[in-house]
């Protein structure tokens, strides 16, 4: 059917475009695909003092990167008098200091927000690299030999066998006592990290030497070095002194890989150094909005964070509102279920983030009724229908007033708050309600409103729910998916849930009823 | 209520609201012409012109400054019905019988003063019947006598009887009779029953009481089935024209008959119940399918359509 493929055609293409559009966003611009899971914020802090001969002094200090691994949010520098630069080499950056300093050295200081992610990019080539410097022939034979049985493991099981010769742990049942003396000569020689390293190379493991912190909030004057190692999969941390491996990468802050220093000077020496890490505790909204607010990427500058704070919680709310509205149209396409006015239960459930929902059901079911009486009791003065819709008005403002009215005297706040119930829909709705009752019976008007209290509680929970809200807010595209949602509704031509009850007789052998 | 019910009701060919909707009221009824049924005058006026019988006027009302000369215009009529143009549903609807010095009595023994009544036409003027809330006519017409065929299944008021049209091709059919808990009234939801009538033969069937199946009047407790409909074609003819009228593929042609005129066009509709088929025990989509399927010759005119449709739409039952 062509009406069909068109439809389909649309309805494809309204979820693609969001996919796309998301794709780009996740990929291309770092957004995270569920923006609504916690995340782990630090805020990091170097200060340094950078002192040196008259003729200038030049620092070079490893910074976070987000080729090691994490999203950097915000980034402050204080170069003083000195002259400034970035550099970047391979996955290391460094922050270059140079100029005359002070006789008592100049500080200098950076600080940053990153989010720590789980896992570390996986290494650029799969090769195992080369030795590290220093390490002559007859130590890299040693050291092969030393690990030679552990070839036939996996990666994994590579790893948790020579971690514990870090602290000298060896399988002695195999190995001759001449071999394991002579590498612990090399051991101390090399140190413990270079030492191990070597032997990961030897068994023929991706591994790095890395300079960094552990990510717990502490100061310390001094950098750790451990070891990383690839699985083929992730990598591993070894702590060398210890021979530790911790699987979760993301407890650590690497600041530079393959040996080179974090913290190094050229004519001059850097003092005083503090590193300082602070969980930060800055909300969701606040990590997406300094994401976007500090990128020059067309899709951030055209992002709901781009409107002035006050504005942007008008459409935090006004985002899920398309929600509300699928929800309508399921209870009462798929459902069968009566609800005053189409959108009425969507205002109310709007209304109901002021007064709570309790609060909220209740002081409407309260109007709703004072209204309905009123309105029954003046059907008798014949009054026209608009002065009469008027009439109703007004009596819903008053009842509004005097609620109001009653909760500040006893200091219910709900209650205050009912000046912001949709006042109009109100009036219509017990005009509404009086008609049901007279022309289709009472319980018709139960059931409708029970499906209008229905709909605008299920509204009323899901524009609450935040996560959804950020998602919203984050991927705006993704109203698209609801409207997709909403066309395939639209075409939806099967059984409502209640013609399977109203049509029952015709489903079942129908045998007559004889009165 | 479980996906066999689903199934079932799939297989048994009932239509659903959302099919009726999007498959044939959609598809088939071009909105230009829903005032043609909406409005009741309109729908007058055309049916005049095609000769097809309606209540007589008696007068229009279509400002409230106007409503003060509604005496001189039923002076000398003892009954009469009140009604508005653009009502759904029989609401606004007041019928009088009879008259009691300056009252107004309904055929259930109501008794309505001027003011009431002048009250009343005001609301209609209102727009507070009219399907879109807009200002209204009020249509003071003939009241109908019902002719005495459907007398012992009748608890007061007038049995209307209701066929839909498909593309011109009468294809399901049903009497509503009033009952005590209609108050008169031949509306459904208000408690009238609805006996279908079958097209081939023009007989009544079993009837839906709310919505259960049933046999026998639960007022007079006569049988309800098996009562032949007097002007069976002709009525099927009018119903028939309604298409040609109006243009309207899918539509719910509601006719009287009088005991004097015979069968009279009460109203269109535009977007016509689905409880027809609880009254038939059967199906819409069946017919549906069968008219789709048909031989463009029979649509030629309505004498054709009809005869195609008498000799294709029998009742579904054993």
């Amino acid at each position: 059917m062509t009406l069909n493929r068109y439809i389909a055609a649309i309805v494809i293409s309204l979820l693609v475009l969001p996919a796309i559009l998301i794709s780009y966003r996740v990929i291309s611009l770092g957004y995270p695909l569920f923006p609504a899971t916690p995340e782990r914020v630090w805020q990091i802090s170097l200060d340094a003092r950078i002192s040196g001969p008259a003729d200038g002094a030049t620092a070079i200090i490893a910074l976070p990167s987000y080729k090691q691994g994490i999203t950097l949010l915000e980034e402050k520098i204080t170069e003083g008098p000195l002259d400034f630069s970035l550099q970047t080499e391979g996955q290391n950056r460094y922050a270059i200091w140079s100029g005359a300093t002070e006789h008592e050295g100049t500080p200098v200081s950076y600080s940053a927000t990153f989010i720590a992610k789980s896992r570390y990019p996986a290494p650029a080539a799969a090769a195992v690299n080369s030795y590290p410097e220093g390490v002559d022939r007859a130590e890299q034979t040693l050291a092969e030999k030393l690990v030679s049985d552990k070839k036939t493991l996996s990666f994994t099981e590579r790893i948790k066998a020579i971690a514990p010769a870090a602290t000298g742990n060896w399988d002695t049942s195999r190995l001759r006592a001449e071999d394991l003396e002579k590498w612990s000569v090399i051991q101390n020689r090399l140190g413990s990290v270079k030492a191990l390293l070597v032997l990961f190379r030897a068994a023929g493991l991706q591994s790095n030497m890395v300079e960094g912190l552990a990510l717990e909030e502490n100061v310390s004057s001094k950098t750790d070095t451990w070891i990383e190692v690839w699985t083929g999969t992730s990598w591993q941390i070894i702590m060398p002194e210890t021979g530790i491996i911790h699987q979760r990468t993301g407890a650590f802050l690497p600041l530079t890989r393959f040996g080179m220093p974090a913290v190094r000077s050229i004519n001059g020496e850097v003092s005083d150094v503090r590193w300082s890490l602070n969980r930060q505790i800055i909300s969701q909204w606040g990590i997406q909005n300094e994401r976007v607010g500090s990128s020059d990427r067309l899709l951030n500058r055209w992002s709901l964070f781009r409107l002035p704070p006050q504005f942007q919680n008008t459409f935090r709310i006004l985002i899920l509102v398309p929600l509300g509205a699928l929800i309508v149209c399921v209870l009462r396409n798929i459902v069968g279920f009566p609800t005053f006015g189409i959108f009425m239960p969507v205002l109310m459930a709007l209304a109901f983030r002021n007064t709570g929902l309790l609060a909220g059901l209740g002081i409407f079911a309260a109007v709703l009724l004072i209204g309905y009486l009123v309105r029954n009791s003046i059907d008798k003065l014949r009054l026209l229908l608009v002065p009469r819709l008027s009439v109703i008005l007004t009596l819903v403002i008053s009842c509004f007033i005097f609620f109001a009215l009653v909760g500040n005297k006893l200091g219910v706040r709900e209650f205050m708050a009912i000046g912001l119930l949709p006042f109009v829909i109100l009036t219509l709705t017990i005009e509404r309600f009086h008609i049901i009752i007279e022309e289709q019976g009472i319980l018709e008007a139960l059931r409708t409103s029970a499906g209008s209290a229905a709909v605008a509680t299920i509204t009323y929970i899901i524009i609450q729910l935040e996560p959804l809200q950020l998602t919203f807010f984050v991927y705006p595209e993704l109203l698209f998916a609801v409207m997709a949602l909403q066309t395939l509704l639209g075409r939806y031509t099967g059984y409502r849930l209640m013609e399977l009850f109203r049509f029952r007789q015709l489903g079942e052998s129908n045998e007559p009823k004889n009165l | 209520m479980n996906l066999r019910t689903f199934n079932a009701l799939g297989k048994r060919g009932v239509l659903g609201i959302n099919c009726r909707n999007s498959e044939y009221i959609m598809r088939s009824n071009p909105r230009s012409a829903f005032p043609l049924v909406d409005n009741k005058v309109l729908t007058k006026r055309l049916a005049d012109k095609f000769d097809i019988p309606v209540p007589p006027v008696y007068h229009l009302i279509e400002h409230h400054g106007d409503i003060h000369k509604l005496e001189a215009k039923i002076a000398g009529k003892p009954d009469f019905v009140v009604k508005p143009a653009r009502g759904a549903g029989g609401k606004g609807i007041i019928l009088v019988a009879d008259r009691q010095a300056d009252n107004f009595v309904t055929p259930g023994g109501t008794i309505l003063s001027k003011a009431d009544l002048d009250f009343h036409i005001s609301d209609i003027l209102s727009g507070i019947y009219s399907l879109s809330g807009l200002d209204d006519t009020a249509i003071i017409e003939a009241l109908l006598h019902p002719a005495p065929v459907f007398a012992q299944v009748t608890y007061a008021g007038v049995p209307d009887i209701r066929v839909v049209v498909y593309r011109g091709v009468p294809m399901m059919s049903m009497v509503r009779l009033p009952t005590r808990a209609s108050d008169g009234k031949a509306n459904l939801h208000r408690g009238a029953i609805a006996a279908g009538i079958e097209i081939t033969s023009g007989k009544t069937l079993t009837a839906v009481y709310h919505s259960a199946v049933i046999t026998h009047h639960p007022d007079t407790g006569n049988p309800v089935g098996n009562i032949q409909v007097p002007y069976w074609e002709r009525m099927l003819l009018i119903a028939a024209s309604a298409f040609d009228m109006t243009g309207l593929g899918y539509i719910g042609v509601d006719m009287v008959i009088d005991s004097e005129r015979g069968p009279v066009l009460l109203e269109l509709n535009a977007r016509p119940g689905l409880a027809i088929q609880i009254a038939n025990l059967d199906g819409l989509r069946r017919r549906l399918d069968l008219i789709e399927a048909a031989p463009a010759a029979i649509f030629a005119t309505a004498e054709t359509r009809v005869s195609w449709a008498m000799q294709t739409f029998g009742a579904s039952r054993q």
